[in-house]
C-alpha cells in the first residue's frame, strides 16, 4: 500500500512504522465501516411506515445492552492491540539505541540545521569535524546516533523518509539513533512552530554509498588528512 | 435584484483592474517590505532585540547586494552566523531579482533612523585615526562610495557595526569565495588589531551622525 503510495522508506524502522500506521488504519477502518453500516441500515429499517407508530426506546433490556457492550469489550480488546504494537516500535525507534558505527550532531536553530559530521578520524567533537548548513551527508547501511540541541526555541528534526520525528529542546542535548538504507537526496522539515521563519526551515539529507560518502569526507574536512593522522 | 449585482460586478471588476495597473513599482516594494518589517521595523530602523540591523536608507545596490548574498549563500551562510543564519531564509522569500529590486529600491527610500547607542568603551578620538585607512571605500564621513562597493556606515546601530567587524575577523563574513565584495573588507578588519579597536573605530564613525 505504501509502495502504491510511492512513500518511499529510508531508514531500517520506516516499514515498522508504516506498519503500525497500516494496521491503525485498518482496525479503526473496519470499525468505521462497521457503525456507519450499521447506523445507515437502521435509518432505512425503522424508516417512518404509515400506519407506525414511533416508539421510546430505553435500551435496559439485556438484548438491547448487548449491542453495545460487544463492540465495547471488541474495541477495548483491538485497543490493546494497538497499544502493543505502538509500544514495541516506539521501543524499537526512541528507546532502543543500538551500537552506533558513526555519531553526529545536530544543531537546529531560528532557521536553519547545522550539522557537524565527523571527519576522517571518524570521531565527533574533534578538529577535523566537517560542519555543513542546511546539507547533512551520511553513508547508507550503517547506524547513526544523533546528538541533537536547540540554540533558541523547540525545533523538531523531522525526516519523512526515516519516518523520524524528535523535537529539539533547547538547553538539552538528545541522542537518538537511524540507519539509512537508500540513497538518494531527500528532504529535512523542522516540524514544531519556531517563529516566522518555521515554514522554510528545511534542509536536504544526501544518502551516499559508502565510496562516495568517503570521497566526500576527504575532500572537505577542514585540515588536512596528512595533519590529522599525523604523518 | 439583478442590475444591483451586475454593478457589484462592473464596480469590483474596476477595482481588480485598478489594483492592478495602479500599483506603483513603490507600492510593490512596500508590500514585500511587509515581511520584513517584523524584524527590521516598519521604518527599516532595526531592532536590538531582535539583532537586526537599521537598514532604512542604505543604498539600493548595496541592499540588493546583499540580499542577493543571502540568496546564493555568499552571506549567513555559516554555521556561527546565528544571526546570518536567520537572515537567509527571509532573502529566499524573495522570488525573483525583480521583487529583490523592489523591495532594496523600496528600502533605500525610506528616511534613515540614527538607532540609539549602546556600546560603551570606545574611544572616538583612537577611533579618528584607525578611521584614515576606512575613507578610501567608506568616504571621509563615512557615507559610502560606489565605485568601491562599500555602504554608508552611518545611522546604524553601533552593536551591528562592532558585530559585523567581528564577523569579518572571524571568516564569518566576508570569507565565502562567493563573496567578491565581502573579500575586500576582511583584511580591513583584521588590521583592527583587536576588540578595543573595533570598538574605538565605531565610536568615531557614531560621532558621523548627525
Ligand atoms: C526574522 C527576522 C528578519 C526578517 C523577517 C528580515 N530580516 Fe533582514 N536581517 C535580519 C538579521 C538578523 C540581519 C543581520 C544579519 C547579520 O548580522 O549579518 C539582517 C540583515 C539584513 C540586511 C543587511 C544589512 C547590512 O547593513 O548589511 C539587509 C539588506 C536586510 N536584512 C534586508 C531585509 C529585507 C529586504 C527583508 C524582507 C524581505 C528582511 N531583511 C527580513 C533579520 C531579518
Ligand atoms: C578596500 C575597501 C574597503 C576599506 C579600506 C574598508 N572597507 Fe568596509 N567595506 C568594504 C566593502 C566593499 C563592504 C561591503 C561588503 C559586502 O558587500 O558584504 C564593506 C562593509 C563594511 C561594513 C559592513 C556594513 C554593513 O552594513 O553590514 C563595515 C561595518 C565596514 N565595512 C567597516 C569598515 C571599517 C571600520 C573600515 C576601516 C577600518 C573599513 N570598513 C575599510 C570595503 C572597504
Ligand atoms: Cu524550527
Amino acid at each position: 500500500m505504501f509502495e502504491l503510495l510511492d512513500l518511499k522508506q529510508g531508514s531500517s524502522y520506516a516499514g515498522d512504522i508504516d506498519q503500525l500506521i497500516l494496521m491503525i488504519t485498518i482496525i479503526t477502518g473496519v470499525w468505521f465501516l462497521l457503525t456507519a453500516g450499521m447506523f445507515f441500515w437502521l435509518l432505512f429499517r425503522f424508516r417512518a411506515k404509515k400506519d407506525e407508530s414511533g416508539q421510546y426506546v430505553t435500551g435496559d433490556e439485556p438484548q438491547l445492552k448487548r449491542w453495545v457492550t460487544w463492540p465495547h469489550m471488541l474495541i477495548l480488546l483491538c485497543d490493546i492491540a494497538v497499544i502493543v504494537m505502538a509500544v514495541n516500535v516506539w521501543y524499537t525507534v526512541k528507546q532502543d539505541l543500538p551500537e552506533a558505527d558513526a555519531t553526529i550532531r545536530i544543531i537546529a536553530q531560528q532557521w536553519a540545521w547545522t550539522f557537524v559530521h565527523p571527519g576522517p578520524d571518524g570521531e565527533l567533537d574533534t578538529p577535523d569535524d566537517i560542519r555543513t548548513v542546511d546539507r547533512l551527508y551520511l553513508q547508507e547501511g550503517i547506524t547513526y546516533h544523533y546528538k541533537l540541541s536547540s540554540v533558541d526555541v523547540l525545533h523538531d528534526f523531522s525526516v519523512p523518509i526515516f519516518r523520524l520525528k524528535q523535537d529539539a529542546v533547547p538547553g538539552r542535548e538528545i541522542t537518538g539513533w537511524f540507519k539509512p538504507t537508500v540513497q538518494g537526496e531527500y528532504g529535512i522539515q523542522c516540524a514544531e512552530m519556531c517563529g516566522i521563519g518555521h515554514g522554510i526551515m528545511g534542509a536536504r539529507l544526501i544518502l551516499q554509498s559508502a565510496s562516495d560518502h568517503e570521497f566526500w569526507i576527504q575532500s572537505n574536512s577542514p585540515t588536512p588528512v596528512a595533519q590529522v593522522t599525523g604523518q | 435584484m439583478k442590475w444591483r449585482n451586475r454593478v457589484l460586478g462592473a464596480s469590483l471588476l474596476l477595482a481588480a483592474v485598478g489594483c492592478v495597473s495602479g500599483e506603483t513599482q513603490h507600492e510593490r516594494g512596500e508590500a514585500l517590505y511587509g515581511y520584513c518589517e517584523q524584524c527590521h521595523g516598519d521604518a527599516g530602523q532595526g531592532n536590538a532585540d531582535f539583532r537586526t540591523p537599521a537598514i532604512a536608507g542604505l543604498q539600493d545596490w548595496y541592499i540588493e547586494a546583499q540580499l542577493q548574498k543571502f540568496r546564493i549563500g555568499a552571506r549567513g551562510d555559516h554555521p556561527d552566523d546565528l544571526d546570518g543564519l536567520r537572515m537567509r531564509p527571509m532573502s529566499r522569500t524573495l522570488a525573483t531579482d525583480g521583487e529583490v529590486a523592489l523591495v532594496s529600491a523600496y528600502v533605500a527610500s525610506l528616511d534613515p533612523v540614527d538607532p540609539p547607542d549602546t556600546m560603551v568603551g570606545g574611544d572616538p578620538v583612537a577611533g579618528r585615526v584607525l578611521f584614515n585607512t576606512c575613507i578610501e571605500c567608506h568616504g571621509e564621513r563615512a557615507e559610502g562610495r560606489r565605485d568601491k562597493s562599500a555602504p554608508s556606515l552611518l545611522n546604524q546601530s553601533d552593536w551591528y557595526l562592532v558585530a559585523q567587524l567581528h564577523k569579518f575577523r572571524s571568516g564569518i563574513r566576508g570569507a565565502d569565495t562567493l563573496d567578491t565584495t565581502g573579500i575586500q573588507m576582511r583584511p580591513n578588519a583584521l588590521a583592527l588589531e583587536n576588540d578595543q579597536a573595533v570598538r574605538d573605530v565605531v565610536a568615531y564613525i557614531e560621532t558621523l551622525d548627525n
